[in-house]
C-alpha cells in the first residue's frame, strides 16, 4: 500500500509539471535556414525560409501566437481553422496567396475585426522574403501555391525600386511620424500604439544623442524595460530618414517633456 | 554492531566496475583519434533508432549528471554528519554519515555507467562535436579518467575504513578521507564543467574559422559561464543529496515495522530537509549571478533565455520553486507537532504560509502580461499597472527574499520550540531577534519598492544590498541563537517517529521537483545556444537542430526523472539488501523485511 502510495504521488507529481509544461504556450526556436532565393526555388525551400523569418528576424512573434495581441496564425484563430486553412475565405474573390501577399503588402488595408491594424513593416523584408513567409503561411494547412516566378517578378521589383530612401517629403515630424509607422508602434498624445516606449515625455526621460542612436542603431541600447521586446524597433529607419528629418524628429521627441 | 559477510561477497566486483568502466572509456576514446589521423574522416552525426539521437544523448547526459550530482552531494552530506558525530559525540550522525556513504558505492557505478553510455553516445552520435572537444580539451579529460580513479578508491577507503579507523587519531584520518572524497569529486565536476560552458560561452577570440587545435587550453576552460555554474552547481548538488536523503529516509519511515525505526527515519528526513532548504535558501543568490554572468558574455543570449523563446521556461521554474519552499516549511510545521512546546508557535505558521504564498505568485508571474490592446490602452501602458510591476526583477528579488526570511524563521522556531532559554538576557535577545528580521524585512522592501524609481543598471546593485541585509540577518540572528540557548532548559524531548505520515510526502514532492527541476534547467542551459553545439561557433547542422518547445522536453524530462528514481529505488533496495542499517541489534531483523518488500 505505502508502496503504490509513494508512486502515486511521484508518477502524480511528474504528471502535474508535465502537463503544465504542455499547457503553457509551446514557442519552439527554429533554425535559421540561409536560403538563396532564384526562380527555380522549390516550395519546401520557400516553405522552410519563411518559416526561420516568422520565429525569427520576421519578428511575428512579438505578436502572433499569444492569441491576444494578434489573431493565431499556426493554431486555430476564432474557430476558422489555421491561417492556410482560413486564407481563401476571408476576402470573397481573393485566393488565399493573393490575400495573405496583400494583407502584408497593404496591412492597413485588411483589418481583421477586432484589432487594430496590424503594424508590419514590409519594407524590412524583400519582395522574396515576404512570399517566403506567405508560403509558410499557406504550408499552415493549405496547398503551397506560391512559385518561383512569383519571387523573380518581386525580385526585380525590388531592383527597380531599391529599399532605402525617404518614405515621406515631408519635414513636418508628424507627418515624417505618420508616414514611417512610428506611431504604429509608440504613443503620442494619445495615438498611435503602446508596443515601445511612449514618446510622451521622452525628452526628459532620455538625453537627446539616445534618440539619436534610438533611431539610427536601435539594438545598441535597449529602452529601459523592454528588453523582451529587443530587436522589434526596426533597424533600418536610419535608411529611410532624410539627415533632415532625423534631426526634426530628434529634436520633436526631445521637446516632449513630462 | 552486526558483523556483515555477505556484503564482502560481490563488493569488490562492485567496487572495480566504475574503474573499470572509465579506463575503458579513457582507452576507446584515445584510440579514437589516430584513426582520424590516417585519413579517415568521421561522419558528422550517426543515427539513433526510434527517440533520435538529440534524445538519447539528452537522456544520457541528463542520466549521468543526476548521477553525479548525487555522488558530489552526498558526501558532502556524509563528511558533515561525521564532523557533527566527532564534535557532540553522537552517534547517530556517524552511523547515519555510513549508511550514506554505502549507497555511494553502487551510485559511483551507475554514474560511471550512464557517463560510459554518454560518451558512447557522442562518439557514435555526435562525433564531428566530440572530436572537436577533445581535440581542445584532451588533457583534461585525462586528468578527469586519472581523478575519477582516485576518486573512486578514496571512496573504498572511507567506507570500508569506517569501523576501522574509528577512535582518536585515527578517525580524524578517516574523516580526512572524507575530505579528499569531496576534494577529488569538486575537481571532476569542475572539469567537466569546463567542457560544457565552453559550449555555451567559448572565449570571444574562438570563431567558426578557428581551428580547434588553436584554441586556448586555458581560456576555453575557464570560460564566461565557468566558475558562475560551478557555485550554482556545487550548491545545486547539496540540494539534491539532500532532497534525495529526505526522500529515501521517507520511505524507509513509511515502511518501518518498529517504533525505533521510526525514530530514526524520521530523523533522518529532518536532516535531509535541513540540509536540503538550507543550501536552496543560497540557490538563488548563485544563480542571479549566473543570469547576470550569461547577460554580460552575451546579451541576445541573455534575451533569449529571459525574454525569447524560452520566457515561459521561468514562469514554470519559479512554480516549482516555489513547490519546493512549501514543501519544505510544510514539512517542518508538520514536524513542530512532535516537538512539546512547539504548540506556542503553531499560530504563526498561517502567515508564514500567507508571505510564501504571495511570494510564490510574484515570482511566478510572467514579466509582462501579454495583453490585447484594448487592455492595454486601458491600462496606459505595455506593463499592466499591477501584474506587469511586479513581474519585473525588482519585485521577484523581493520576494524570494522575503520566502527565504520565511523559511529561516521556521526553522529557527523549529530549533526553539523544546528549548527554554535560562539566560537573564532572553527577553532583550528575542526583541533583538524580531527586531533583525523586521530591519532586513524593510530593507529588502524598501529597495524593492526603490527599484522602480532608477535605471535598471542602478536597480541590480539593489539586490545586493538585499541579500546582505537578508545573509546579516539570518547570521546574527543564528549567532545570537547560539548564545542564547546555551544550557537551555527543555520542555521536553522531540518525539522523534510521531510524525504523521502525510509530512513524509511532502519529502518526496521535495525530491522528485528538485530532481525535475535539475532537468528543467539542464534543458535551459543547453537550449539556450539555440542551434549551435558550440555558440556562434559550431552549428548545429544535424536534423535536430532546431531547439524544441516546453512540452516536448518536460516529456523527456519527466522519463529522465522516472529513469532515475527507479535506478535509485534498486539502489537503495539493494543497499538493503548487503548490509542492514545499524539502528540497534534488535531492530535489525524487521528492517531486513521491510527493505525487502520495499521494491
Ligand atoms: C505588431 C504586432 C504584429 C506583428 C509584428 C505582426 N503581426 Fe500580423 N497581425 C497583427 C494584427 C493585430 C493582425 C490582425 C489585424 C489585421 O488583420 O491587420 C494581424 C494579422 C495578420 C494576418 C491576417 C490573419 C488572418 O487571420 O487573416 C497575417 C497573414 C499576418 N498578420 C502575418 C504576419 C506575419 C507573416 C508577420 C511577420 C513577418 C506578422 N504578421 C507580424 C499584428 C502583428
Ligand atoms: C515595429 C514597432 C516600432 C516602430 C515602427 C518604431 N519603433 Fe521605436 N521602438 C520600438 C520598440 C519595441 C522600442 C524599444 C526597444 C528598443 O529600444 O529597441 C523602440 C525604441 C525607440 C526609441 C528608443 C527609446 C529609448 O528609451 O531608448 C526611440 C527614440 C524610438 N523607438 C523612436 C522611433 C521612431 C522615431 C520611429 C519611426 C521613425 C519608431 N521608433 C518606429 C518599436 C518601434
Ligand atoms: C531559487 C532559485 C534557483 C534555484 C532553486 C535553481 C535551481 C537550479 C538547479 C537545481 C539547477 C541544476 C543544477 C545541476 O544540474 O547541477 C540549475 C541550473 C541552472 N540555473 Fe538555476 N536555480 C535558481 C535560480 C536561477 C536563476 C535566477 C538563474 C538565471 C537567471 C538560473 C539559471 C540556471 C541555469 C542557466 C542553469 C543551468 C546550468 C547547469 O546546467 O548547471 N538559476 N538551477
Amino acid at each position: 500500500m505505502t508502496n503504490i502510495k509513494v508512486l502515486g504521488v511521484m508518477i502524480g507529481t511528474l504528471a502535474v509539471y508535465t502537463w503544465i509544461a504542455n499547457a503553457i504556450p509551446q514557442i519552439e526556436s527554429a533554425v535559421p535556414e540561409e536560403v538563396s532565393f532564384s526562380a527555380d526555388v522549390s516550395p519546401a525551400e520557400l516553405v522552410a525560409a519563411g518559416a526561420e523569418l516568422y520565429s525569427g528576424g520576421g519578428g511575428c512573434t512579438t505578436c502572433h501566437g499569444l492569441e491576444t495581441r494578434a489573431p493565431n496564425l499556426l493554431t486555430d484563430y476564432n474557430g476558422e481553422g489555421t491561417i492556410g486553412q482560413r486564407c481563401g475565405t476571408r476576402v470573397s474573390g481573393q485566393d488565399c496567396k493573393t490575400y495573405l501577399h496583400e494583407s502584408m503588402m497593404d496591412p492597413a488595408g485588411y483589418v481583421l475585426e477586432g484589432f487594430e491594424p496590424m503594424v508590419f513593416q514590409a519594407r524590412v523584408l524583400s519582395g522574396a522574403q515576404i512570399w517566403s513567409l506567405v508560403a509558410f503561411l499557406q504550408d499552415q494547412g493549405g496547398v503551397v501555391t506560391v512559385s518561383g516566378s512569383d519571387v523573380a517578378t518581386a525580385a526585380e521589383a525590388d531592383a527597380a525600386a531599391p529599399a532605402g530612401g525617404p518614405m515621406v517629403a515631408s519635414n513636418d515630424p508628424l507627418e515624417i511620424m505618420r508616414g514611417n509607422l512610428c506611431l504604429g508602434c509608440h504613443m503620442l498624445d494619445g495615438e498611435g500604439a503602446e508596443l515601445g516606449p511612449a514618446f510622451d515625455g521622452m525628452g526628459s526621460r532620455i538625453a537627446t544623442d539616445r534618440i539619436r542612436t534610438g533611431i539610427i542603431d536601435p539594438a545598441l541600447e535597449i529602452a529601459e524595460g523592454f528588453d523582451h521586446l529587443a530587436g522589434s524597433m526596426p533597424p533600418n529607419l536610419g535608411d529611410m530618414l532624410t539627415a533632415r528629418q532625423l534631426e526634426v524628429l530628434v529634436d520633436f521627441l526631445a521637446g516632449q517633456g513630462g | 554492531m552486526p558483523k556483515i559477510s555477505r556484503r564482502a561477497e560481490w563488493s569488490w566486483l562492485q567496487a572495480s566496475l566504475p574503474v573499470a568502466i572509465v579506463v575503458a572509456i579513457g582507452l576507446i576514446a584515445i584510440a579514437i583519434e589516430p584513426l582520424a589521423a590516417q585519413g579517415y574522416t568521421p561522419r558528422e552525426y550517426g543515427d539513433f533508432p526510434v527517440i533520435g539521437s538529440r534524445a538519447a544523448i539528452w537522456i544520457a547526459a541528463q542520466l549521468h549528471l543526476f548521477f553525479a550530482a548525487f555522488v558530489l552531494g552526498v558526501p558532502m552530506f556524509a563528511v558533515v554528519a561525521e564532523a557533527i558525530g566527532i564534535f557532540s559525540s553522537d552517534d547517530r550522525y556517524d552511523k547515519l554519515a555510513k549508511e550514506f556513504t554505502r549507497l555511494l558505492l553502487v551510485s559511483y557505478s551507475a554514474t560511471a555507467i550512464w557517463g560510459a553510455i554518454l560518451v558512447f553516445g557522442l562518439i557514435t552520435l555526435y562525433p564531428g562535436l566530440w572530436g572537436y572537444l577533445s581535440e581542445i580539451f584532451a588533457p583534461s579529460m585525462w586528468v578527469y579518467v586519472g581523478i575519477f580513479f582516485f576518486e573512486s578508491f578514496t571512496l573504498y577507503l572511507y567506507y570500508y575504513g569506517w569501523d576501522r579507523w574509528k577512535k582518536g587519531r585515527a578517525k580524524w584520518g578517516h574523516w580526512g578521507l572524507g575530505i579528499l572524497l569531496n576534494l577529488w569529486g569538486t575537481a571532476v565536476m569542475l572539469i567537466a564543467n569546463s567542457w560544457l560552458t565552453y559550449m555555451m560561452s567559448p572565449p570571444a577570440e574562438v570563431t567558426p574559422d578557428t581551428a580547434p587545435g588553436m584554441v586556448q587550453f586555458w581560456s576555453a576552460f575557464a570560460n564566461a559561464t565557468w566558475m558562475p555554474i560551478n557555485i550554482h552547481r556545487l550548491i545545486a548538488n547539496v540540494v539534491f543529496g539532500g532532497a534525495i536523503v529526505g526522500a529515501y529516509a521517507a520511505y524507509r519511515f513509511l515502511s518501518a515495522k518498529t517504533d525505533e525505526e521510526r525514530a530514526h527515519y524520521d530523523w533522518m528526513g529532518y536532516i535531509g530537509n535541513f540540509i536540503a532548504i538550507s543550501a536552496l535558501i543560497v540557490l538563488p543568490f548563485a544563480g542571479y549571478w549566473l543570469g547576470r554572468e550569461i547577460y554580460e558574455f552575451n546579451q541576445q543570449m541573455g534575451t533569449t533565455m529571459m525574454g525569447g523563446f524560452m520566457s515561459w521556461l521561468w514562469v514554470v521554474q519559479a512554480f516549482l520553486i516555489a513547490v519546493l519552499f512549501l514543501a519544505g516549511n510544510y514539512y517542518l510545521w508538520v514536524g513542530m507537532g512532535r516537538i512539546p512546546g512547539a504548540e506556542r508557535f503553531m499560530p504563526y505558521t498561517k502567515w508564514m504560509l500567507l508571505v510564501l504564498l504571495i511570494g510564490a505568485a510574484v515570482w511566478a508571474t510572467p514579466r509582462n502580461m501579454i495583453a490585447d490592446r484594448a487592455e492595454i490602452t486601458a491600462m496606459g501602458g505595455q506593463f499592466h499597472p499591477f501584474l506587469g510591476v511586479l513581474g519585473v526583477m525588482s519585485a521577484k528579488n523581493t520576494a524570494v527574499n522575503f520566502m527565504i526570511l520565511t523559511t529561516f524563521l521556521s526553522f529557527l522556531l523549529y530549533r526553539r520550540a523544546n528549548k527554554k532559554a535560562v539566560v537573564s538576557w532572553e527577553k532583550t535577545g528575542t526583541t533583538i531577534q524580531g527586531a533583525l528580521f523586521a530591519v532586513s524585512a524593510a530593507v529588502v522592501l524598501f529597495y524593492g519598492i526603490y527599484g522602480y524609481f532608477v535605471p535598471s543598471i542602478v536597480r541590480i546593485g539593489f539586490s545586493v544590498y538585499q541579500v546582505l541585509a537578508v545573509i546579516a540577518a539570518i547570521i546574527l540572528v543564528v549567532v545570537i541563537d547560539v548564545f542564547m540557548m546555551r544550557g537551555a532548559e527543555s520542555r521536553g524531548e522531540i518525539r522523534w517517529g510521531e510524525m504523521p505520515e502525510r509530512s513524509q510526502y511532502a519529502l518526496f514532492i521535495l525530491a522528485v521537483t528538485f530532481t525535475w527541476l535539475m532537468g528543467l534547467m539542464g534543458f535551459a542551459r543547453s537550449g539556450i545556444r539555440q542551434h549551435w553545439h558550440v555558440f556562434e561557433v559550431i552549428r548545429d547542422t544535424s536534423v535536430d537542430a532546431a531547439t524544441p518547445a516546453l512540452g516536448y522536453a518536460s516529456i523527456v524530462i519527466s522519463a529522465c526523472v522516472l529513469i532515475f528514481l527507479s535506478l535509485v529505488t534498486f539502489i537503495f533496495w539493494v543497499g538493503g539488501l548487503a548490509e542492514k542499517p545499524v539502528i540497534s541489534g534488535t531492530a535489525v531483523g524487521a528492517t531486513a523485511s521491510a527493505s525487502a518488500d520495499g521494491d
